[in-house]
């Protein structure tokens, strides 16, 4: 698990915390996923897990 | 952020895994609102009439001083006022870890989920990721002045989108034209068409309108409803209602804090002119279908302009204007730059950033290994798996897993969140006073009221003022005061604190 460091959650009404940004590759973004590295196969592992029928099931109302 | 208030409200969708007939989604609801407040007293429900569709009991607020109820069948969550993006991300994802608390402690874990998107591929129903920003009452809220909003908002979404599979049916969509709502389908746009196999935005097909003041089947790009929430002689809150709910940190932060930049620059006038889209509600669905993420919009003016293109203007203006003004702020800078310089090249680079790119890959990734098309029915529930807030199936949790999405915050901040109000704005007030009353016995009843106590309800709490026990209302007009001693000091005088006798 990667983190961006952005300021950390305020306690009180401080001045807004330090810390920068941490250098990473491509302008502070996560590294580009290697689309064929081995992890995929955990990613599609779980994929194939999904009830196809769920979309069917899923049956909500309009909001707002 | 500078002088900036945010708040974020969530609806979502209940997915029932099993046939359950006796069951409906809206049980669940009622039943997972009832345990949150009820069992895990997590907070206070109304005891009044918040409006003619919020009854009594129909939600509350919580420790944290956001509010859970129930919303057209929709279980939704309303943020806290928060007045950086740590907290409103932090706030966020409190409330999926509320309501995925409460499944798991109701033992339902494998019987339903929560989603936390804003579409139904099957019904064409859609609900929505609200955005609050507080803006100074000197605001130019006119066409003319919300002109440059609208312009960043229809584009925003190559950053902020999340995704979908397919489109909203021609048959349902409608879409403003000339200033005349008219069916899509009369444009060309009907049945005839190619299904559409990807885009970017969940909300963009159901957007018909640039400027309205309702929300339900006229959804407009800029909601128009006066409703400050806070001192009107002050304060207008900015509501909106265009954008998807996200799922990545990153891509939360970014929306809300490229967007409470581009308002700072509409306040003080230095947001870029000339930039006026020609069809604004039709370049906002233009953008999000388009297959080859050129993203062309027209401006008024009769020039074709790429949306990066155009987004690189605010950028520029927003790094002329607020660069050094506070570290979140130059985080947003140095984010948005980052991105847009993304976008103008393969799309994987923004996966784990930006939730259309993640689904998108995820999906590709799929159909490359089961030989898939994009008809497969497959797909669509692969995409509402994205968004599940079970993190052990969700299909985001799993990149997360993998390392490929960056944090913002960490879990503990979120726990924190879930129980605590941010402690530098008015819902610090209002989250001390949940929680006297939860630690009092929640005094619905109050076992000896006073005579004139016996016609108010116990407690009377909204965003910006609250009652107890018909004594003198407390008005909190100000979102960015925390009233947290004078709370106290109030309460006192109502009810004394039980844990000062302990």
């Amino acid at each position: 698990m990667k983190h961006i460091a952005m300021p950390e959650r305020r306690e009180g009404p401080v001045d807004p915390m330090p810390k920068q940004p941490g250098p990473s590759e491509e302008g502070g973004g996560p590294k580009r996923p290697d689309i064929g590295s081995p992890d995929k196969d955990s990613l599609l592992k779980r994929m194939r897990k999904v009830d196809p029928k769920q979309a069917e099931r899923y049956r909500q109302r309009t909001g707002e | 952020m500078l002088n900036r208030i945010f708040g974020l409200e969530t609806e979502y969708g209940l997915l029932v895994h099993q046939d359950r007939p006796d069951h409906s989604p809206a049980w669940f609801a009622h039943k997972l609102r009832d345990h949150i407040f009820n069992v895990q007293r997590r907070g206070l429900l109304d005891l009044h009439h918040r409006g003619h569709d919020e009854p009594p009991g129909n939600g509350g607020f919580l420790t944290n001083a956001g509010r859970m109820y129930l919303d057209m069948g929709h279980l939704e969550y309303a943020s806290p006022e928060c007045n950086s993006l740590t907290d409103v991300v932090a706030s966020d994802r409190a409330g999926d870890l509320v309501l995925q608390q409460a499944i798991d402690d109701l033992g339902w874990t494998d019987d339903l989920s929560l989603i936390k998107n804003n579409i139904d591929h099957e019904t064409d129903a859609t609900f929505g990721s609200h955005e609050n920003y507080l803006v100074t009452r000197r605001f130019p809220f006119t066409r003319r002045g919300l002109g440059p909003l609208v312009t960043f908002l229809v584009t925003r979404q190559i950053f902020t989108g999340s995704g979908r599979v397919g489109s909203a049916s021609p048959q349902d969509a409608w879409i403003q034209v000339d200033r005349l709502i008219v069916p899509r389908a009369a444009l060309g746009h009907g049945s005839d068409r190619a299904p559409l196999p990807y885009q970017i935005s969940q909300r963009a097909d159901h957007i018909v309108n640039d400027f309205f003041e309702w929300v339900q089947q006229n959804r407009a790009i800029v909601n128009t409803r006066d409703e400050p929430l806070a001192d009107p002689n002050q304060y207008r809150r900015i509501h909106l209602l265009l954008g998807d709910s996200n799922m990545a940190e990153y891509a939360t932060a970014l929306k809300l804090g490229t967007t409470g930049l581009v308002l700072q620059l509409i306040e003080e006038g230095h947001a870029p002119r000339d930039l006026d889209l020609n069809e604004p509600v039709e370049s906002l669905q233009e953008i999000s279908q388009d297959q080859d993420r050129q993203w062309l919009v027209q401006l008024q003016s009769g020039k074709t302009i790429s949306a990066i293109d155009i987004q690189e203007q605010f950028l520029a203006a927003a790094q002329t204007h607020c660069r050094g003004q506070d570290e979140e702020t130059d985080w947003v800078l140095n984010q948005w730059e980052a991105v847009l310089r993304d976008l103008r090249g393969d799309y994987t680079r923004l996966v784990g950033r930006i939730d259309w790119a993640s689904k998108l890959w995820l999906l590709e990734s799929y159909r490359e290994a089961e030989q898939a098309g994009w008809q497969d029915p497959m797909l669509k529930s692969l995409d509402l798996e994205y968004h599940n807030l079970n993190q052990e199936k969700s299909l985001y949790y799993g990149l997360l897993e993998e390392g490929r999405v960056p944090r913002l915050i960490t879990d503990s901040a979120v726990t924190i969140a879930a129980d605590h109000a941010p402690k530098n704005t008015r819902a610090f007030g209002r989250g001390e006073l949940v929680k006297h009353l939860l630690a009092g016995g929640s005094p619905s009843e109050p076992d000896e009221p006073r005579p004139d106590e016996r016609f108010f309800p116990a407690y009377v709490i909204n965003w910006s003022i609250f009652q107890v026990r018909g004594r003198a209302p407390f008005p909190m007009p100000d979102p960015f005061k925390t009233y947290v001693q004078d709370v106290r000091s109030h309460l006192q005088g109502v009810i004394p604190d039980p844990l000062s006798h302990q």
